[in-house]
């Protein structure tokens, strides 16, 4: 039989092999590098017409719990997150080792080495191995594909939770994967000694150095062995599957390490380097002492992602330590030397050209520029840019430090205005609880939710204020401001960021509301008249990818490069991506291929130039 | 065979399109192949760079040094990513310039890099669609048929790739951009 093979991303690869190994239900809440996994899953389920309950759920809780109650009631069920996700839904998994359920439920974590988009390195393995987890860890897309297809079947078989970690390396790399139809995937998993090792036909022989490695980083370093032509004198020795064993002196054990395999192999050789990522979980559970080189004694980083670079750098330390004789890779310095000449433009994250978070952060930070800001997760965490994100710490603790903020400074006595910023979609995430704590106990700060419609970060996936589930089809949708109307809070009001000086002008109303008890709304039947706090502000536009082909021009002509005085405060306090400074001319430069034409900048231009602008920070 | 190839560019601006494209034509002239895409969080003008390999490799992933090819969508991005082309590699770089800044052509004339300089905005803009410049510089790439690379297969997946709407438009780019090429180097 000819097999079909389809180009495509880890994320998809793992969708492909659940679906293929027949799951019946499927919840995630979208997270960088998880996100794609559950509309692959949409996807595959109409290719192959079958029944698959997908939901985005509220957070990873939900979603965890959906798929572990579907687990209890006998279906095959998984659930996908990023690694701090799995912090927030760990409640139920800790209860599903005890052999509770009677269909399968697998979790599909995925790590952030680096970190790129996240608050922590964090090790999904690490988490699972303490828990006796059994955990499995692809190095490709096209092994994410074949290990999601076995983790599914053997939590069935063991009645057990299992972990699928994957890596944003993986996650996002792209491959062709072989499709089978439903129920007939072909998997070997290639564990232990690589055929190409030089173990596997010289036994006897003691290797100066060998390798153990698991998931990409274990790639990576197939390919450096290969391109510094070391591979023949360099044993590998991969490992995919953690797994608890019974009556083991260590509770969890990599598979294979009970049997003669990773022993023997342990044994060949004077020096093993162990490289994983993100931290020392192999190490530990093989712990060779001396004779291990990695995180615990330095030769593998303990920060950081470990690239091609990274990875060659630490072979050829480990190599120096075993005494093999290799000339090492020198840079070539010249590129340096001649890199310094070129401008770069820097360009560090920033939102898109035209995003209205910008000009929310913009009007926040013009309106009160000594606020205390505390910040949340999303594309607004990058308000930091401007002055108007102090604090980020995890999914809605926008709300929670600011009342933390508040109560603090309300006990000293003296209060500073703080303006918090949270997203739609965190919103509904994690910040209803600490909203009704924040009205019961009267906390005044603002609270701009900068509502565009979606969960922009990890690609617009549907809020449950959108009304559209996760396969596209209408639902009740539950609008922020209905919610906050439930709370009971006095001063909401929703606003187009686009309007900056509106927006400006309902941050101050909304300070003198908070600051005068008063509350406009006099017919409440409320007792306690003034606990009404604290201030909510609905900045809401839709988000400019989310709107594609449906943004209009707001401005038909841009003569910012024209009434430029070269006082560089929109660059400054704006920073949008469009716009580049010609330190030659002394004037800004618009990038026509990626201006939105929504004319924010003039706003800003007009206030510096009238000196409304820079002035007030 | 072994080929390295490093996309980048800006967000919004094709990168990943262009390497979609590369990475099917390679698989579909029977190749092995792997990608690895990296961005920032914002997706409109922030740097992005997305590496592809051809041939029997296991890791998506590029070292210092190790590139046969950049396609420099952007041309401060060319500069940030310079260190990653090898000895004897093969740039494209879509600028305005005729020449490069006097360090980096020393450093090219010492690497033995070759350089071309495509005006790929301009050739897109000529056309219409200043957004399709990326068709613009795979054409200029296509003409320069590097195994396992060909005018036909790279048109090929243009077509099974970008969407109905809009192919008529970048395949007009893609001609514009491969006669470019065949101009200055033939
Ligand atoms: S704020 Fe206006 S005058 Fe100042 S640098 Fe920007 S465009 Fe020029
Ligand atoms: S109009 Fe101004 S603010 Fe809006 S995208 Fe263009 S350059 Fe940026």
């Amino acid at each position: 039989m000819k097999v079909l093979a389809e180009v495509m991303m880890g994320n998809y690869a793992i969708a492909r092999g659940l679906v293929e190994a027949g799951i019946q239900v499927a919840a995630a809440y979208p997270g960088t590098p998880s996100s794609e996994i559950l509309p692959g899953i949409i996807e595959f389920k109409r290719r192959e017409k079958c029944a698959i309950h997908t939901e985005w759920s509220v957070n990873e809780r939900c979603a965890m719990e959906v798929a572990y109650g579907a687990a209890i009631a006998g279906k095959k069920a998984a659930c996908m997150m990023k690694q701090v996700g799995l912090n927030v839904a760990f409640p139920a998994l800790l209860r599903g080792m005890h052999k509770t359920i009677k269909g399968a439920l697998v979790v599909v974590s995925c790590d952030d080495p680096g970190p790129q988009s996240s608050q922590t390195e964090q090790d999904t393995r690490l988490l699972a191995t303490l828990f006796y987890i059994p955990v499995f860890d692809p190095a490709s897309p096209e092994e994410a594909a074949d290990i999601a297809y076995c983790a599914l079947k053997y939590s069935f078989e063991h009645k057990t939770p299992v972990i699928l970690r994957s890596t944003h390396r993986v996650s996002h790399a792209r491959q062709a994967v072989p499709l089978y139809p439903p129920g007939t995937r072909k998997v070997t998993l290639h564990e232990g000694i690589n055929h190409q090792s030089p173990l596997a036909n010289r036994q006897s022989r003691i290797m100066a150095l060998g390798i153990v490695a698991s998931g990409m980083t274990y790639s990576i370093a197939m390919d450096v062995l290969q391109d510094i032509g070391i591979s023949d004198i360099v044993p590998i020795y991969k490992v995919v599957q953690f797994s608890p064993i019974t009556g083991h002196q260590s509770p969890v054990t990599l598979r294979g390490s009970s049997t003669p395999g990773l022993q023997a192999f342990l044994d060949s050789v004077d020096n093993v380097l162990v490289l994983e990522e993100t931290d020392a979980v192999i190490e530990a559970l093989i712990d060779r002492g001396k004779k291990a080189l990695g995180r615990r004694n330095g030769y593998v980083p303990k920060e950081g992602e470990l690239t091609y670079d990274v990875v060659k750098g630490v072979i050829e330390r480990a190599m120096e330590k075993a005494g093999i004789e290799k000339k090492s890779f020198v840079p070539d310095s010249r590129i340096e030397e001649a890199m310094k000449t070129v401008a770069v433009k820097p360009r560090p994250p920033k939102l898109c050209a035209g995003c209205s978070h910008r000009s929310s952060f913009y009007a926040m930070r013009y309106a009160f520029p000594d606020a205390i800001f505390p910040g949340d997760i999303g594309c607004y965490t990058l308000g930091t840019l401007q002055g108007a994100v102090d604090t980020c710490i995890d999914m809605g603790s926008g709300v929670t430090l600011a009342s933390g903020f508040y109560n603090t400074f309300h006990q000293d006595g003296k209060v500073p205005p703080i303006l918090a910023s949270v997203g739609d979609s965190t919103f509904f995430h994690a910040c209803l609880p600490p909203l009704y704590d924040a009205v019961t106990t009267n906390k005044k700060f603002i609270l701009v939710i900068m509502d565009n419609g979606t969960t922009a970060m990890t690609g617009m996936q549907p809020t449950p204020q959108t009304g559209i589930t996760a396969d596209g089809t209408h639902t009740r949708s539950i609008t922020i401001e209905n919610v906050l109307k439930g709370f009971g809070i006095g001063f909401v009001k929703v606003i187009d960021p686009y309007d900056i000086p509106l927006m400006i002008q309902t941050i101050k109303e909304a300070y003198d509301y908070l600051t005068t008890h008063q509350s406009p709304v006099t017919s409440h039947r409320s007792p306690i008249t003034n606990h009404h706090s604290p201030a909510v502000i609905i900045a809401r536009r839709e988000c400019l990818l989310n709107a594609r082909g449906r943004v209009k021009k707001m401005v038909e002509d841009l003569p910012i490069e024209r009434d430029c005085i070269g006082c560089k405060g929109c660059i400054k306090f704006f920073g949008c991506p469009a716009i580049t400074f010609d330190e030659e001319r002394r004037k800004v430069v618009v990038d026509d291929g990626i201006c939105v034409m929504c004319g924010m900048c003039l706003i800003v231009c007009n206030m510096m130039r009238q000196k409304k602008g820079s002035s007030k920070f | 065979m072994k080929l390295e190839i490093v996309c980048a560019g800006i967000g919004g601006r094709g990168v990943l399109l262009a390497s979609t494209i590369l990475i099917e034509a390679a698989i579909a002239s029977g190749h092995n192949a792997i990608a690895s895409d990296e961005y920032g969080m914002s997706q409109r003008g922030g740097s992005v760079v997305s590496l592809v390999k051809v041939g029997d490799f296991k890791s998506p992933l590029i070292g210092r040094e190790r590139a046969h090819i950049i396609l420099a969508f952007e041309e401060s991005e060319f500069y940030r990513n310079i260190a990653m082309l090898k000895r004897e590699g093969i740039a494209l770089v879509n600028t305005q310039r005729k020449t490069l800044p006097d360090a980096i052509y020393s450093l090219a004339q010492e690497r033995a890099l070759a350089c071309y300089l495509v005006d790929a905005d301009r050739i897109a803009k000529e056309k219409g669609m200043i957004q399709a410049a990326n068709m613009a510089l795979l054409g200029f790439f296509a003409f320069l048929s590097i195994e396992p690379y060909t005018r036909e297969n790279v048109e090929r997946t243009i077509k099974k790739r970008v969407s109905e709407k809009l192919l008529e438009k970048n395949l007009e780019i893609f001609q514009a951009g491969y006669m470019g090429a065949k101009e200055v180097l033939s």
